[in-house]
């Protein structure tokens, strides 16, 4: 008798995310405590082919869409929300760089992402600039032909392990500060520095150090030409951002909210006084609303992205900016009500199965990750644009 | 374009540095943010006499001088057809 043999069928994007957060929930306590980048998580990022994701079929890659993304951050967030910031923030470069890079830069990146060798960080913030984009006082020079990098940034997610970078500079002939280009640079381009001291509140493990960056690059590694950085940012990086970063936030809340929930389920420590309480019923409820709401924001804003829209339109930023305001307050908020239902001994203490300390911690940077302040001052002054209320 | 737009455009543009401003002046580069364009616009209603309509506003429209102006005129004749009609 012969046994056919097993036909290994190719894993989808979600099985290769899932696999992704098994390996991020094994060493998240660690990460934090030590406040180290999870180099396990990378790893398993390398393997699973999830690096090269948005890369199209025909260049070796998975060839995701923009919800497969959402959908693999919302997996990663549920283990580890700073892991599913750096597979999410990898992600954005790699839109970047499918959408406006150069063939000859296309050709080499384009397989290295594929075959997980590229995990790629962005250099767009500069001391003084508050997290604003789209300003720099840096300025490319040009070096018989080729540009000179020499680029101070104070916080770069991932820096120290990155393979590459897409780092915002002001062009060589650029004499406005905002008019930026962005450059990708390999590590063996670079000379790269950094003080290297890390010891955040939460996202502890999203390792986001100050680095000095230097060194010379071929004209060719400008993507999106002199200048293009503003058009790539409304583009590319503003949606993407906003998108993912809700996508892991939303997923390290109902990470709580799952955990919570089978705990309070749990034969053993199941106490039907407790679970009759109307006040823990009315938490639970109020969680998972706050977190539905996330939800039905996220999927929106997903669509109205997917559908390839002017998103410049007053009522379109604004959507994606409430997108990122509401997943920012709401899912901290509804950790922070978990707390207050399960109490001191599985909301407080560091070692609850529930890790409500550190989901909270972590969340707590939602809100000023691209401060919802700044983004308020800018919603305010886009809704006055749209005088007639054209809901997006 | 007409020297009263070019004129309120000026103030608004912080690294026009004193050049003169042409159909071609890309006006983020020169300065103009979003958070400026909703005075730009107001500045525009008060020397004009008319809003700009919602669907023209967005990052086309305000991509330079010459687009934005563009804009202003069709808004001036629509609105002059409308009152100037029976």
């Amino acid at each position: 008798m012969t046994v056919a043999p097993e036909r290994t069928l190719p894993r989808t994007i979600q099985e290769r995310a899932a696999e992704v957060a098994e390996v991020a929930a094994a060493h998240a306590e660690r990460t934090d405590r030590e406040a180290s980048f999870p180099v396990e998580t990378l790893a398993a990022l390398r393997a699973s082919g999830l690096l090269g994701l948005l890369v199209p079929v025909a260049d070796g890659g998975l060839g995701g869409s923009t919800a497969d993304l959402l959908r693999a951050a919302l997996r990663i967030g549920r283990a580890d929300v700073s892991a599913a910031m750096i597979f999410a923030m990898h992600c954005q470069q790699t839109a970047a760089v499918l959408a406006h890079a150069g063939p000859r830069l296309r050709a080499e990146v384009l397989p290295e992402l594929a075959a997980g060798r590229l995990y790629l960080a962005s250099v767009t913030t500069e001391a003084g600039s508050g997290g604003h984009l789209l300003s720099a006082e840096s300025r490319l020079r040009t070096a018989e032909g080729d540009l000179v990098v020499d680029r101070f940034a104070p916080i770069v997610t991932g820096g120290a392990h990155a393979d590459a970078f897409l780092i915002s500079m002001r062009g060589p002939d650029d004499d406005a500060p905002g008019r930026l280009s962005l450059v990708y640079a390999r590590r063996d381009q670079l000379e790269i520095s950094g003080s290297g001291d890390w010891q955040p509140m939460g996202m502890r493990a999203s390792h986001s150090v100050a680095l000095r960056l230097a060194g010379t690059v071929p004209q060719d590694q400008v993507v999106g030409g002199h200048g293009g950085f503003s058009r790539i940012a409304t583009g590319v990086f503003a949606p993407l951002a906003h998108l993912g970063w809700s996508a892991c936030w939303l997923g390290a809340a109902s990470g709580a909210l799952s955990r919570v929930l089978r705990m309070l389920r749990d034969p053993a420590g199941r106490s039907r006084s407790a679970l009759g309480s109307e006040l823990l019923l009315t938490r639970l409820s109020t969680v998972r609303a706050r977190l539905d709401t996330v939800h039905a924001l996220l999927w929106r804003a997903e669509r109205m992205v997917a559908e390839g829209v002017d998103l410049s339109t007053p009522p379109r930023q604004l959507l994606l900016n409430a997108l990122k305001i509401t997943a920012a307050e709401q899912c901290h908020a509804a950790v922070d009500e978990l707390i207050t239902a399960v109490g001191m001994r599985h909301g407080y203490l560091r070692d609850s199965p529930t890790r409500l300390e550190r989901t909270l911690r972590d969340l707590r940077s939602a809100a000023l990750n691209y401060s919802n302040d700044r983004l308020h001052l800018a919603d305010g002054r886009l809704a006055l644009l749209d005088p007639e209320v054209r809901l997006a | 374009m007409d020297p009263r737009f070019t004129a309120l455009l000026a103030p608004f543009l912080k690294h026009l540095h004193g050049r003169e401003i042409t159909e071609e002046s890309p006006l983020p580069e020169l300065g103009l943010d979003s958070m400026q364009s909703i005075e730009l616009l107001f500045a525009i209603e008060d020397a004009f006499g008319v809003p700009l309509p919602d669907e023209d506003l967005n990052d086309a429209t305000f991509a330079t001088a010459g687009s934005l102006w563009t804009a202003v005129r069709a808004a001036r004749a629509a609105h002059e057809g409308s009152v100037g009609a029976p």
